[in-house]
């Protein structure tokens, strides 16, 4: 899965990515956003994850999300998600996350 | 009408009283001709001695008439004396009461020269007292003048010295029908002159009519009683005239003195006839000559003369004609009363027990019917227990065929589950429980046999032998056997225990579901109807083998073809093609392979239908004589309601895993949503596999997906520690993210996406199975 971090240049990330977040996807996909963050000379406090082009998120995509929630939140930074699609937000749902999570 | 006991008894009754009554009737006419015959010989001896009497009278009149004579002659020769001559002659006359009078003439001047008359003539006065005239010796009468006297003076000659007159009229005043008999006295040859004798006509038939013989012989069976109408006539036949005749037809008075011709009857050739018919009536004439030309002849009439013999049998008869309409009702009678009757109250007590009414039969009279009343009660009785009898293997015959209609795989379809083949079958048993069977079952996971066979014979032994034969098959069919070996030991069994005889055609199927491939078995069973698809029906004439049941070591040959998706092939035993109908037609193979091309569906059930109602139709009326079994099976192609997916069981692995899950979804034009339900369940469960369930050892992960019936179901199996998922607790979601755990969520979300999760341990297997309804 090709995963395309962008940085505005301040200290926001921008996150796009396309297909499955699954046992295959989620963890190279969680590390590179980690590692991007914790490479970046600039302390990112806002993470933008486009999901527009996700199709599927398995459980273990989940906890990747949960993963970076926690991550951010320990550098008092923000986890936004942008582009969920209505069946993706039912997954969402289903393990409670739409409570804490920021969806634009 | 004439087959009844009552008619036939009545005309043998008839018949033999008939015979009877003739022979009896044979018997009174030849007895009553020979009676007669006897009757009439009786009449002539009667009046043979009647003659004789009259003759004998004439005789001793004769013999008195000679005396007198010679008395003449005394007087004429010695005595002359007048006074004594008077004596005798009174005293003659005395004796011989039967004579008018008589007397004795001399010649004129013969006894006396001086006198012309002297004449001695006495005769019976009215009372009775003899008396002499003198009368006659005077000119006046002249009696050497009279007729009589010349008649007889002329006439006698010392060699015939008795002469007969004519009758005549005595006209002295009695005018009385007289004849005289004279008698010529000679003296020393010479005669002087004549003596005679007067006789009433009439008294001498009074004599006659009087009739005694006749009385005595009918005083046989009544005394004292005149015949009537009978007569007699008195003629002379030396002068041809009738002296006296009561017949009383004519006057007796006219005809006497005329000729004996003058007399119809006589005159018709009477002495050649043993009757004579005389105004309009039947006479018996009996005629007797007399020694002095007279000749008597009596007439009786045959009625009178028989009637009392004919009045007599007249009575038989009618006592007999009376006992011949008597007796045949006395047995009409009497046999309706000990025969009929009872017959008949038989009949109708065995109606009615042949209704269901429970009757005793109570007959005493006569003795043989009161037996066989009991008998009849004895024989319902057994009837009854017998028909109980009846009933009872009857309802266990219903109950025989509901076991043996409920062996046969009555439900369809009866694999609802597997798409790869549709299957019909039908039995109609002819009598009770039949002989005829049909079987299907899976001999495994992918290869399904069907069968269907006739066991000889029908009813109870036949189906008794089918189920033997049937749980035989379906037994061994399970044990792995090719299907050569599985013929091959299903015959050897059904012979080890076959000590009837019996035997059963089969044709039995093994399909391989998953490639079509088809094993046919014909033992001896009708050939199958192979239906490709697009085609028509044509048959399938296998290699013949042997029925089951016959040669205990034998191999079978095989027939193996390719079932395409699509083709169909159709069974049946001979109740088919051999249903009869009211002319004695079979139903036939053209018949049936025309019926199943006219059939425009190819679904079992229609097309079983179609063919029943095709042979329904051909039979009409006719009765079922043989099961009628049929079973087709149609291929639909192999299965591909089953996904299954087997790796080892590791990470890198998912994305086939992936992939295959897919494949499958989209094939089955499953949802996206379902899909991605799948997706993440199928995730979880892949991954806790590949990461817990074998920790020191390499193991595979099997996958089974199946649609069925409006479900997926996706079913996980390894070989791997036990371990059950669904024990785990299900994490807090209200929780604040920062105290969620990051592990734990998967499984929480399987059980919350699919409809049915279930775990089981079998065979060192962890199998757990989500359920999805679409």
């Amino acid at each position: 899965m090709d995963v395309i971090i962008k940085s505005n240049g301040l200290n926001a990330l921008y996150v796009q990515a396309a297909g499955r977040l699954d046992l295959d996807s989620a963890v190279d996909y969680g590390t590179k956003v980690k590692d991007t963050i914790e490479d970046s000379d600039i302390t990112i406090t806002e993470v933008i994850l486009d999901f527009s082009q996700i199709t599927f998120i398995s459980s273990f995509g989940l906890k990747i999300v949960l993963e970076l929630y926690k991550f951010m939140k320990e550098r008092n930074g923000v986890l936004k998600l942008r582009g969920v699609s209505e069946s993706l937000m039912n997954s969402f749902r289903m393990v409670g996350f739409n409570k804490f999570l920021v969806f634009e | 009408m004439f087959k009844t006991i009552r008619s036939k008894v009545i005309i043998t009754a008839i018949v033999t009283l008939t015979f009877l009554m003739c022979a009896f009737a044979c018997h009174t006419v030849i007895s009553r001709m020979k009676t007669k015959q006897l009757m009439v010989q009786n009449y002539v001896y009667s009046l043979n001695s009647f003659a004789d009497d009259i003759r004998n009278q004439i005789i001793r009149s004769e013999d008195n008439l000679k005396g007198l004579a010679l008395t003449g002659g005394l007087f004429y020769k010695t005595y002359r004396n007048q006074e004594l001559a008077d004596k005798v002659i009174v005293k003659i006359f005395e004796n011989y009461p039967e004579t008018l009078g008589g007397g004795i003439w001399f010649k004129p001047y013969v006894f006396d020269k001086s006198k012309k008359y002297v004449c001695f003539y006495a005769f019976h006065n009215k009372d009775n007292e003899v008396v002499i005239d003198r009368s006659f010796e005077s000119e006046e009468y002249d009696y050497p003048n009279q007729g009589w006297y010349k008649q007889i003076i002329s006439n006698v000659t010392p060699e015939n010295n008795i002469v007969w007159s004519e009758p005549y009229y005595e006209n002295q005043g009695s005018y009385t029908l007289m004849v005289t008999a004279g008698s010529g006295i000679y003296v020393d040859g010479e005669l002087v002159g004549i003596v005679t004798v007067d006789w009433e006509i009439d008294s001498i038939m009074d004599n006659i009519s009087k009739m005694k013989p006749i009385e005595r012989t009918f005083s046989l069976y009544k005394s004292g009683k005149k015949i009537r109408n009978s007569f007699a006539l008195l003629g002379n036949t030396n002068y041809d005239y009738i002296i006296s005749t009561t017949d009383p037809y004519l006057e007796s008075d006219k005809l006497v003195g005329h000729s004996l011709r003058e007399i119809p009857w006589y005159a018709n050739n009477l002495y050649e006839r043993t009757y004579i018919t005389y105004h309009n009536k039947k006479y018996v004439p009996f005629v007797k000559k007399m020694n002095n030309g007279m000749e008597l002849i009596i007439c009786i009439p045959k009625s009178e003369m028989f009637k009392d013999i004919d009045r007599f049998y007249l009575c038989i008869v009618l006592v007999m004609l009376f006992l011949g309409l008597i007796i045949p009702m006395l047995l009409y009678v009497s046999m309706n009363n000990y025969i009929v009757k009872p017959i008949d109250k038989l009949i109708d007590i065995a109606c009615k027990i042949g209704r269901g009414e429970d009757i005793q039969i109570k007959i005493e009279k006569p003795e043989e019917f009161a037996q066989l009343a009991s008998t009849f009660d004895l024989m319902t009785k057994d009837i009854k227990s017998i028909t109980r009898e009846r009933a009872r293997i009857n309802s266990e015959l219903a109950v025989a065929k509901s076991i043996q209609a409920a062996s046969l795989p009555g439900v369809f379809p009866p694999f609802p589950e597997r798409t790869e083949f549709d299957i019909f079958a039908s039995m109609d048993a002819a009598k009770k429980v039949g002989g005829d069977f049909y079987d299907f079952f899976f001999i495994n996971e992918n290869e399904f046999m069907f069968l269907i066979a006739d066991v000889s014979g029908k009813g109870v032994p036949a189906a008794l032998f089918m189920m033997k034969v049937k749980t035989l098959i379906n037994n061994l069919s399970q044990i792995g056997y090719s299907p050569k070996q599985l013929m091959r030991e299903v015959n050897a069994k059904v012979c080890e225990t076959n000590k009837q005889g019996l035997f059963v055609t089969m044709l039995a199927c093994i399909i391989d579901l998953s490639t079509g491939k088809m094993t046919l078995i014909n033992c001896g069973h009708n050939p199958p109807l192979l239906k490709r698809k697009n085609k028509p029906y044509e048959f399938l004439k296998l290699s013949p083998n042997f029925p089951l049941g016959i040669f205990d070591d034998m191999d079978f040959e095989l027939f193996e073809t390719i079932m395409e998706p699509g083709d169909s092939i159709y069974t049946y035993t001979d109740g088919v093609t051999e249903a009869t109908n009211a002319s004695d037609e079979t139903y036939g193979e053209a018949k049936l392979s025309d019926c199943l091309n006219k059939i425009e569906e190819t679904n079992p059930s229609t097309v079983i239908q179609g063919v029943k109602d095709s042979v329904l139709q051909f039979t009409d009326s006719a009765s079922q004589s043989d099961d009628i079994t049929m079973l087709v099976f149609k291929y639909l192609g192999p299965h591909n309601n089953i996904k299954t997916f087997k790796q080892e069981a590791k990470i890198e692995n998912y994305k086939e895993f992936c992939m295959w899950l897919h494949k499958a979804c989209s094939e089955w034009n499953i949802s996206n949503e379902m899909t991605n339900k799948l997706d993440m369940c199928g995730e979880e469960i892949f991954a806790n596999i590949a990461f817990y369930a074998y920790p020191e050892k390499k193991g595979n992960i099997e996958v089974e997906l199946k649609n069925l019936n409006g479900n997926l179901i996706f079913e996980f199996k390894d070989d791997g520690m036990e371990y059950n998922p669904l024990e785990k607790p299900d994490p807090d979601i209200n929780l604040p993210p920062e105290e969620r755990p990051i592990g734990g969520l998967g499984i929480f979300m399987v059980k919350q996406i699919a409809d049915k999760v279930s775990y089981k341990r079998e065979n060192n297997k962890n199998i757990l199975t989500l359920i999805f309804n679409i």
